[in-house]
């Protein structure tokens, strides 16, 4: 489990720069996807969404509230590891970092590996946030909480600075 | 944030941060992008949606998968594809005639209808309107294309040294106040093969602004120094880095710099912002840096006489110890300049990448500079030069400020001729560049990931070539397609 470097040293610019939109690639810049989560009104949107999604959930008719809470939660969690944890890369092209970045999932990416960000911290917290949302709302029922706190659980050990570039048993590691 | 300067100028180029429900309806659209990415990747996979452009080439279908990394152009920027790269029939003057394509497989191939459409051209850098084809200038060049052919077939120092080019060093050495200049043919290649030159060798600093040009970033890649990058235009953090690697020393040894080189441009292409020079040349001298400032856009368009940004500022040239331009935007030519003192240009004379191994500039595009330059600085005899810089700064302040008063969101300084409007949302972007184009007028688009997510735009290059009408013809389409797509940001 070996560490691996950060991408960008610590003082680079915050914003990418790049030509015009021809076929998405930048040759000077840095990579949007150390940024863009913290652009403006990013983290109101992220939380509208799980709202929306919560409702969908809701208004289907034969699920309790519990189950949707839940559902919620597994849902959240699931897309939060697959998009956050899972994929590597970046889905433009990035000819100015020599692949650096193609081995690195997202949460790796962002802010260029810089931890303890603001965007780290609110990532790190809704997962948690919703767990607390869900306990309650299941009335801490044994089956609800152990789903719960797995999915939640999945989704808050890849976060740990820790395991920065750590791959277990070598699963995703290219 | 507005501070008044020596000489009244201002500099007044933060523009508003994109309203919350813009930003919002941003990440809807890019959302709905990506999830209609995924779902037409997962067709192509299963067969059902059949573009083979998507699919990759034949025999590599077992050996290299399509790839992750050109999802967003597979997905997102197909469907912008037909507004860029649009081929032009004509030389691009004020006006352009674009020929129109129309495509079978959803933007992947396309195929000229044969129809050509006159638009009024706000895309090319043509600030001062030297990109026609008739006029003095041409007559000139088409003369030193008799006399010393299209070609050079060899570099500076062996045979390609011809009068034609120390007549255009001396003339650029007069434009611009300074000793002494020397001129190369491509612009990229100015600075990409003479920043390692300068700053090459262990311990040098080169700090660069952020929204620095892809040559400059080259450049000071190949030159093998640490890089520093500062926010952009930000003297505040550029003061903080000068300090921070003067007091640390190199990296490892802590010994003292050789040589800190701080990079900046005159006018950024794509914000439109001029660099704050006074701020930047104080700091240079309090600090022992050195200047290397990149007039690419500037030089012809800025200043009283069209001197650049030392003029516009009102600073002495010989204050910026290197400057760098290029002949490309205003001059209607090809090819860059550097200039400054008489050492510094004999040692990239003998000593500069392009020099010893890049043919020099072909003669006829040389003249046109020559012709330009004098017609600029009224050397020709006639006032012409004069009125076209008066037009280019009436233009220019006209149209922003129109911009500004309808409610447009306009980014950078508003002296500077480059015009990017804030139009955030993507889709609105490309319906934007469409519909103008539908009354002909041309401009570029620049979407994420090329800008930050929240500030998609579209550019505009104000000419001295453009009358009143046709700005006013473009900024009511303006205005009226921004009520309908409800652009008006600006509270």
């Amino acid at each position: 489990m070996e560490q691996m470097d950060r991408t960008q040293p610590k003082d680079s610019p915050r914003v990418p720069v790049g030509t015009m939109g021809d076929g998405g690639t930048t040759y000077s810049g840095v990579n949007p996807n150390a940024v863009w989560l913290n652009s403006r009104g990013i983290w109101l949107s992220y939380v509208i969404a799980v709202t929306i999604l919560h409702l969908i959930l809701l208004s289907i008719p034969f699920l309790n509230v519990a189950q949707a809470w839940t559902l919620t939660n597994v849902v959240h969690n699931i897309g939060n590891y697959i998009f956050l944890h899972m994929l590597k890369g970046t889905p433009w092209e990035t000819n100015w970092d020599q692949g650096k970045s193609r081995l690195l999932t997202h949460w790796e990416q962002i802010d260029f590996g810089e931890q303890f960000t603001t965007t780290r911290k609110f990532l790190l917290l809704a997962p948690v946030i919703l767990f607390i949302l869900a306990s309650f709302y299941t009335k801490y029922d044994p089956l609800h909480f152990v789903v719960n706190l797995s999915t939640m659980l999945l989704v808050l050990i890849p976060k740990l600075p820790q395991l920065h570039g750590v791959r277990i048993f070598g699963i995703n590691k290219y | 944030m507005v501070s008044i300067r020596k000489g009244g100028r201002k500099s007044s180029e933060d523009y508003e941060s994109t309203p919350f429900l813009a930003a919002w309806w941003t990440y809807l659209s890019l959302a709905i992008l990506v999830a209609f990415g995924y779902l037409r990747d997962f067709l192509r996979r299963i067969g059902l949606d059949k573009n083979h452009s998507a699919d990759g080439r034949k025999n590599m279908k077992e050996f290299v998968p399509v790839s992750f990394e050109s999802f967003v152009d597979r997905n997102i920027l197909k469907r912008v594809n037909h507004c860029v790269s649009r081929p032009i029939s004509s030389p691009p003057t004020v006006e352009v005639d674009v020929l129109e394509r129309t495509s079978d497989d959803g933007n992947w191939h396309f195929r000229l209808t044969g129809r050509k459409r006159r638009c009024i051209n706000l895309a090319s850098y043509n600030y001062l309107g030297f990109a026609e084809n008739e006029g003095p200038c041409v007559d000139a060049t088409a003369h030193a294309l008799q006399l010393y052919g299209a070609g050079v077939c060899s570099t500076r120092h062996e045979l390609g040294n011809y009068r034609i080019h120390e007549e255009l060093e001396r003339t650029t050495a007069r434009f611009l106040g300074v000793d002494d200049a020397i001129t190369f043919g491509m612009g990229f290649c100015t600075n990409s093969m003479n920043i390692p030159v300068l700053v090459g060798g262990k311990g040098c600093l080169i700090l660069s602004d952020e929204k620095n040009h892809a040559s400059i970033v080259l450049g000071a890649r190949l030159s093998g120094s640490v890089i520093k990058v500062f926010k952009h235009n930000d003297i505040d953090d550029l003061e903080e880095k000068l300090r921070e690697a003067i007091i640390n020393g190199r990296p490892k040894t802590r010994w003292a710099w050789r040589k800190i080189l701080i990079i900046v441009e005159g006018i950024y292409s794509m914000e439109g912002s001029i660099v704050k020079l006074l701020e930047v040349i104080r700091l240079k001298k309090k600090y022992g840096a050195y200047l290397y400032l990149d007039e690419a856009h500037s030089i012809g368009a800025l200043g009283e006489t069209g001197r650049g940004v030392t003029e516009h500022w009102g600073v002495d040239p010989r204050d910026v110890d290197i400057m760098m331009g290029t002949f490309t935007k205003s001059f209607g030519a090809a090819g860059g300049y550097i200039a400054g003192s008489k050492e510094l240009i004999n040692h990239l004379r003998a000593y500069s990448h392009s020099t010893l191994y890049a043919c020099s500039m072909s003669a006829p595009v040389a003249q046109q500079i020559i012709s330009s330059m004098k017609i600029i600085m009224g050397e020709d005899g006639t006032d012409k030069g004069k009125l076209r810089i008066a037009r280019l700064a009436t233009n220019t302040r006209y149209f922003r400020q129109r911009l500004r008063e309808m409610g447009f969101i306009v980014c950078g300084d508003e002296d500077s001729p480059v015009v990017p409007l804030l139009v955030c949302v993507p889709a609105k972007i490309l319906a934007l560049v469409e519909d103008l184009f539908e009354r002909n007028i041309a401009c570029a688009p620049a979407v994420f990931p090329a800008t930050p997510m929240t500030e998609g735009r579209i550019r505009m290059c104000i000419s001295a070539s453009h009358t009143r009408q046709m700005l006013d013809k473009v900024l009511d389409s303006i205005s009226e397609l921004g009520d309908r797509m409800q652009l008006k940001y600006s509270l």
